[in-house]
């Protein structure tokens, strides 16, 4: 989770394997961001392990020199979402019930994901980082801007890159935004 | 005494209310003044600043305030704007540090509020400047069973006359064992809405099944949460009253009977049951065996601000209201369950949550109904239950016959009015505490 606001040192120098895993997750992410935003919500919830954890937790303002807890931890129990895949289906289902009323109508959004990096595993697991800018406008008149960061666990599942565990942080305090009623 | 009423917003024998209050620009700086200025209001947690030197960055109303806990283990509350130009001294939520320093021209105040160092003290003020009356503005602070509350008011009651018999109920959930709760937060976001809807809503039972059908049916499906209708509503023996303006509903329960928030499901309840069950005595002993046992607060609000419990409405503007969420759980409570009740927490309640989410564009919209040309002549009708509330043989305060009512509504606006109208707490009513309080819990805990 560090990894998303401390430094990291990525080598510029890339190999054929880097290459290949690179562009195989720069599909994935595309193909996720254009589900999401094509509302094909199953789609999205099958790109997740069945024993995925999604976490996300609050950003603090804190000194220079205390940034390792600018971002609370996972011991913290007030953290935005922290939740399993029951809870991500109940999300996903109730907007079919025709009364989620936060998202009926729904919103619309354009998720534009970026900066991806990637690095194996031993274990073979795959992590890997994502910067994002979600666009939402809902209603007639209303606007919001997400900005954010995503590091995902990924683990290959029957042939598949599924995500075990996916960590979002916004880049804001108070979040400018009357709800988190879509995904990241 | 106050002989005209300025503000008339509330008609109690129609339940007609008038929309304006929550979009007129000239409301909104009286509302700070009045009610933000003079009540008694939830900033914190003990919990929150439990080691010598914590700090909590927060708000009395609009009024940045640090709560910190000094080296002697003492809470203050104090406004965070230094005495010399006004600037803040703190710029982080939370921490831990003796002094705070302001970045403009380096005024330095102990975290007992005293100011400590002036640079140039000799040299540019000519060693006049008075210290002393430079300390950082101190609120009056009090807390209620480890949530910390403070005021500006000087001539306000103490923080147990205000709470009045709103206690006796609160009580069930903040004060039901010795050993305490603790806090973690707060998530914050931006409502556009004026902050007194959501506090409104607290007592709103009505739109539970409709507002939040969705979230709760498939809560149910999947998680066992018992089934919420309308129809089991209007039947429930459960209580909706109002004390002092803060609005209690609760649920009648048998001892040892799990509360039902948020984050019980199937798979835990038995954990949950165990608990309830091992800590049953102990909660006989604090509150008495009755409440112990039988009651079990719901949805509430504490006036002026407190949405379910220890949770924000700050005021940003008539149409702009900070939305701070913080879980409470009991200190007792084994590490796994306090985790499934924060899970169910956040993931039903906040910004995120699968209920809460859900109340926002009714609440915008509502606001938005009293704003347009024709809709701002037109009242908003809060008349459900009217004559169907009173004094009760039982339970103190202001007693709906049924659940469902919208009498805690009207009530809360009756406060406001008094409030508004109020020229000092003189003019403020307090009900008289009449209720028992059995068992060994005071305000302290």
């Amino acid at each position: 989770m560090a990894t998303l606001t401390t430094k990291s040192n990525i080598p510029i120098d890339v190999t054929d394997d880097e290459l290949k895993l690179w562009f195989q997750f720069q599909k994935f992410y595309s193909r996720e961001a254009w589900a999401l935003d094509q509302r094909r919500y199953h789609d999205w919830l099958e790109m997740f392990t069945e024993d995925t954890h999604y976490f996300m937790p609050r950003r603090k303002n804190v000194r220079f020199k205390e940034l390792d807890r600018e971002v609370t931890g996972e011991d913290d129990l007030a953290a935005i979402f922290d939740e399993n895949k029951t809870i991500m289906r109940i999300r996903v289902e109730r907007l079919e019930t025709g009364t989620a009323w936060a998202e009926d109508p729904p919103s619309r959004t354009r998720h534009l994901i970026t900066n991806l990096e990637v690095e194996p595993r031993a274990n073979g697991e795959v992590k890997a980082r994502t910067a994002f800018l979600v666009y939402r406008s809902h209603l007639e008149t209303e606007e919001t801007l997400y900005a954010g960061g995503r590091e995902d666990t990924l683990r290959h599942v029957d042939g598949k890159w599924k995500i075990a565990k996916r960590v979002v942080v916004l880049d804001a305090n108070v979040i400018m935004a009357k709800n988190l009623s879509v995904f990241f | 005494m106050v002989l005209t009423k300025k503000h008339q917003v509330i008609d109690l024998k129609t339940g007609q209310l008038s929309g304006h209050i929550f979009v007129d620009p000239d409301i909104y700086p009286q509302e700070l003044k009045q009610i933000f200025g003079r009540s008694w209001l939830m900033i914190g947690h003990e919990s929150l600043v439990a080691k010598p030197n914590d700090s909590l960055h927060t708000y009395i109303g609009k009024d940045p305030v640090i709560l910190v806990r000094d080296g002697k283990g003492k809470l203050h509350a104090f406004l965070n704007r230094c005495t010399h130009r006004g600037n803040r001294t703190c710029r982080v939520d939370d921490g831990n540090e003796k002094f705070f320093t302001c970045a403009y021209h380096g005024w330095i105040f102990a975290n007992d509020g005293k100011l400590t160092h002036v640079p140039g003290y000799e040299e540019a003020y000519y060693g006049e400047l008075h210290r002393e009356t430079h300390a950082l503005k101190k609120a009056r602070i009090d807390t209620y069973a480890g949530i910390v509350f403070a005021t500006w008011d000087q001539h306000a009651p103490s923080l147990e006359e205000y709470l009045g018999d709103a206690r006796w109920y609160l009580d069930t959930v903040f004060n039901r064992l010795e050993s305490g709760t603790e806090a973690y937060g707060p998530i914050k976001w931006m409502e556009p809405v004026n902050w007194k809807t959501p506090v409104d809503n607290c007592s709103d039972n009505y739109h539970v099944p409709l507002s939040h059908g969705s979230s709760a049916g498939l809560e149910t499906a999947y998680l066992g949460r018992p089934r919420t209708t309308l129809d089991e509503q209007f039947k429930s023996p459960s209580k909706h009253l109002s004390v002092n303006g803060h609005a209690i509903t609760f649920r009648m329960s048998q001892p040892g009977d799990v509360r039902r928030a948020h984050g019980v499901t199937n798979e835990n309840l038995h954990l949950f049951e165990q608990y309830y069950k091992e800590t049953q005595a102990d909660a006989e002993r604090h509150l008495g065996k009755f409440r112990a046992g039988h009651v079990q607060l719901a949805n509430h609000s504490i006036y002026p601000n407190g949405v379910l419990g220890f949770r924000l409405a700050l005021p940003r503007g008539p149409m702009l209201t900070e939305f701070w969420h913080f879980v409470v759980v009991e200190k007792a409570m084994p590490r796994e369950l306090k985790k499934a009740l924060a899970n169910g927490s956040v993931s039903n309640n906040g910004p995120a949550g699968l209920f809460e989410q859900d109340d926002l564009d009714n609440w915008r919209q509502v606001t938005d109904g009293t704003r347009t040309p024709m809709g701002q002549s037109l009242p908003q009708d809060l008349s459900m239950g009217l004559n169907h509330s009173g004094r009760h043989d039982e339970y103190v305060g202001e007693v709906s016959e049924r659940y469902i009512s919208e009498s805690n509504q009207r009530k809360f606006y009756q406060r406001w009015e008094e409030f508004m109208n109020a020229e000092d707490w003189g003019d403020i009513a307090l009900q008289p505490r009449t209720a028992s309080y059995e068992g060994t819990a005071t305000m302290k805990g």
